[in-house]
């Protein structure tokens, strides 16, 4: 199952806003460039892939989902009654509410300040962590298409900082292929350095490298990611289309599982139409 | 320091065997916090819970479906996924080479420095190689009972494993369906003069997770039983579509 | 890979991979599976038309890897048309809507061999058009005891004063659709409704029916899936092709048919393959035109 992965934007913290966010995307605010303010909502550029499995009960087969527990009064415990803390001794916390979150880089909570744009070939690839796409609010898509347009032109990336919940991201935002792409960055501080495996010996065998550039000129091809089959998803596949010929899928049951026959005007009419039914069998 | 190593293989095309061993490259600083319950201040746990029972389930009652129609499942069990796993292999097999340029930043995933293992001559007449052709292998390889795509790079003067997705894994911008605003010429050249105006070299190093800090210190602050002003995240007004190159020029005019 | 590229209507598909195999036991390549969809399109298309459709594709063939795609791919050409939906447990999803024949044809390019799509229209999810008896038959049962079984549904509905339809699912069940077609018609009522009538079933014929979901229930009986009337399940649609080892089709039967096939004992007889199918659809049009026209009220709710 999936796990939080360093670098991923979380879901929002729990709290009452939990179900706005549900609808909204992952955050909504404003994208801002000088004197232009844009308002977009931030989506998922990735989609974990057809190959997901739900955890189901093994009584009746209906989905799980995760929820908090709280292990003292042996209970679920609802989103209002979930809070956030920080450890600074054994069993003792200090609580932090969204507000005051919120309030440690009040500029950026809400808002994608584009401070300076670059020439995204000077970013070396490993700065790069997470990709995300920026759609327009109502109201807001002029603007938008203008900045997609405009870095599309110069081939610039804007650079900006903003803050999401626990964390402040450096991101990339970009144009890609007629939307904004948002893409988090590392900082300087977390690429770890690599002196230490760099080999100490410098020297170069021509030949060998000559050598080298030979093979890779015959394996020249261009990037095409369809080009490249899932493998994993494949097997799973192949295992569940015999599967699904043999058994039959299984079934949760319905939500609200009604007791007694149903609506007592409909089940005394029923009764009378089968009665009649048997009769005339 | 690179992270430490976890796993060792072999880059293997054409007549290249090259012995190398992966490090991690990216080191993530956060903090930590828990989530706990209002009351009581008790460390939460998170728990499978069945939908229809809202009890929660132990392990042993849990099983893992793939959804084949609607609301309908196929139970697999942990055997039959293993079978999935890959073999054990420490092959890692270079299937064509690419310009760098054309990989799209959203189908990178992890990325991993690569150290040589012994042949240190091969390493380096690779790297140069890569280098000097602007040029990235496209490899698959299985490590830690997964199977994994990637990018073969170099990262100065070492060589560096990307993970990559699978192209079903990204999302198309054309699943976005975006609206096509005509813009004016007009618009549009003020917006690219605007652009370049803000143009600056990509220096990463002057940028500082400030917020980190700064939420450091509000955690002590509260520690101390301090007081806490809560200040309201600034929302900018949007620009609306009439008033947009007007906001264009006004920019110009401040940057120039 | 062969590519062909067609125009119909002003509009240009690009079809691909048309000889390859995509039943391999029984010998039936896409682009059969392409003419079939085309001359049964216009019995078809009527119950297809502004329904979210979930495609279920089968790009290797019907033995190996397939998936179910509920989005409509954003690679489809711009005439395709589609609708939003907004699930309440999710973000807006962009589904596909096959409301013409070209649609059909690029679909069916995509080797989304079977169609499934919900009982209500996109502009009104929450209101079913119809409600549905899928009959199940469990281990140790088969659609002979599906067909005895509807057999008897019909009965009862008609004593409750509402017609009702009958096609094959193409695999091993029934399923009987009572249409409806009335704005106020809502999914609760066909839950209830069916129900009530699944149970009643199952009081009577305790050997032959049951109403329960749970799998120890339903050994040697027949399901009746009361549960399909939500406005999140979907049903197969009418006329598609099944993903099985033969090219067999969900078929509308005449109920005189039913009966007589239900006293022989040979389950076969009841199944419908693709060939035949088309021939009887232009022979005697579609049989289950009234399940998306007649209008019924269900009673006593």
């Amino acid at each position: 199952m999936e796990t939080r992965a360093p670098g991923r934007i979380p879901s929002k913290p729990p709290s009452k806003r939990e179900s706005e966010a549900a609808v909204q995307g992952i955050w909504s605010g404003t994208i801002s460039f000088s004197l232009v303010a844009i308002p977009v909502q931030l989506v998922r550029a990735v989609d974990s892939g057809r190959v997901s499995f739900r955890m189901l009960h093994d009584k009746d087969y209906s989905p799980l989902q995760r929820r908090m527990f709280c292990p003292e009064e042996d209970k679920l415990v609802p989103p209002d009654e979930i809070i956030r803390g920080y450890e600074i001794g054994p069993d003792r916390y200090v609580l932090i509410t969204d507000e005051e979150l919120e309030s440690v880089s009040p500029e950026r909570s809400r808002t994608i300040e584009i401070i300076e744009f670059i020439d995204m070939e000077e970013v070396d690839p490993i700065y790069y962590d997470h990709p995300y796409y920026l759609v327009p609010l109502k109201g807001g898509e002029k603007a938008y298409r203008l900045l997609v347009e405009v870095m599309s032109r110069t081939n610039k990336a804007g650079l900006a900082k903003f803050v999401l919940g626990e964390r402040e991201y450096l991101v990339a935002v970009k144009s890609a292929e007629g939307a904004l792409a948002l893409i988090t960055l590392h900082y300087s501080e977390e690429i770890l350095p690599d002196e230490d495996i760099s080999p100490k010996e410098k020297k170069i065998e021509t030949e060998e490298k000559s050598r080298i550039k030979q093979n890779i000129k015959k394996m020249m091809s261009d990037f095409n990611p369809e080009k490249y089959a899932d493998r994993r998803r494949k097997k799973i596949m192949e295992i569940l289309s015999k599967k699904v010929k043999k058994i039959a899928p299984v079934e949760a049951p319905q939500a609200e599982e009604e007791e007694g026959e149903g609506p007592a005007d409909l089940v005394a009419a029923l009764k009378e139409s089968m009665r009649k039914v048997k009769k005339n069998r | 320091m690179a992270g430490k190593a976890i796993w060792k293989g072999y880059i293997n095309f054409g007549d290249v065997n090259l012995p190398v061993k992966l490090h991690t490259a990216i080191k993530e600083e956060r903090i930590q916090f828990h989530l706990l319950h209002m009351g009581d201040r008790v460390k939460l746990r998170q728990q499978m819970v069945c939908a229809y029972e809202k009890e929660p389930v132990p392990v042993e009652a849990q099983v893992k479906g793939f959804e084949v129609e609607d609301g309908k499942y196929i139970i697999v069990d942990p055997a039959e996924l293993e079978q999935t796993a890959p073999e054990s292999s420490r092959l890692v097999e270079v299937h064509e080479f690419v310009k760098t340029v054309q990989i799209d930043p959203v189908f990178l995933e992890r990325v991993y420095y690569l150290e040589p293992d012994i042949h240190v001559k091969g390493y380096n007449s690779l790297v140069a190689a890569l280098k000097e052709m602007d040029v990235a292998g496209i490899c698959t390889w299985a490590m830690r009972k997964r199977y994994y795509l990637g990018a073969l790079q170099t990262s100065g003067k070492v060589l560096r494993l990307t993970t990559l997705r699978h192209a079903e894994e990204v999302i198309s911008v054309k699943s976005l369906e975006l609206q096509n605003i005509p813009l004016s010429e007009k618009e549009l050249k003020i917006g690219s003069d605007l652009i370049d105006q803000l143009t600056a070299p990509f220096q990463p190093h002057k940028f500082e997770n400030e917020h980190r800090k700064k939420l450091q210190m509000l955690i002590d602050k509260k520690a101390r039983g301090e007081k806490i002003a809560i200040l309201r995240p600034r929302r900018l007004k949007p620009t609306t579509p009439d008033k947009l190159l007007q906001a264009l020029e006004a920019s110009l005019k401040k940057v120039a | 890979m062969t590519r062909r590229v067609v125009e119909s209507a002003g509009r240009r598909l690009s079809l691909s991979n048309l000889e390859k195999d995509l039943y391999p036991s029984y010998g039936f390549t896409k682009a059969q599976i392409l003419e079939y969809y085309r001359r049964i399109a216009k019995f078809m298309l009527p119950h297809l038309k502004d329904r979210a459709l979930t495609l279920k594709r089968y790009p290797e063939g019907v033995d190996k890897d397939f998936f179910f795609e509920k989005r409509c791919p954003s690679y489809r050409p711009a005439w395709v048309k589609t609708a939003d939906l907004r699930p309440d447990d999710g973000e807006r999803m962009t589904v596909c809507l096959v409301n013409d024949l070209e649609t059909l044809i690029w679909v069916e390019n995509l080797a989304s061999v079977e169609l499934h799509v919900p009982l209500a229209r996109t502009g009104s999810p929450g209101t079913p058009d119809s409600m549905v008896f899928d009959l199940d038959p469990g281990d140790g049962v088969d659609i002979l005891d599906c067909a005895r079984l509807a057999l008897i549904l019909r009965e009862l509905l008609f004593e409750m004063r509402l017609a009702c339809y009958v096609k094959t699912s193409g695999r091993k069940g029934l399923h009987v659709y009572v249409p409806l077609n009335r704005k106020e018609t809502t999914f609760e009522d066909t839950k209830k409704f069916s129900r009530a009538v699944a149970i009643i079933m199952q009081k009577n014929y305790p050997d032959l029916v049951t109403a329960k979901i749970a799998k120890e229930y339903r050994k040697k009986k027949v399901f009746i899936n009361w549960a399909q009337n939500d406005s999140k399940k979907t049903m197969i649609c009418v006329y598609s092709l099944r993903a099985r080892e033969k090219p067999l089709v969900s078929f509308p039967l005449e109920w005189k048919e039913l009966e007589d096939l239900a006293g022989q004992g040979d389950p076969e007889r009841l199944q419908v393959l693709h060939s035949e199918a088309v021939s009887r659809a232009e022979k005697q049009g579609d049989l289950f035109r009234e399940v998306i026209t007649k209008k019924q009220r269900l009673p006593y709710l």
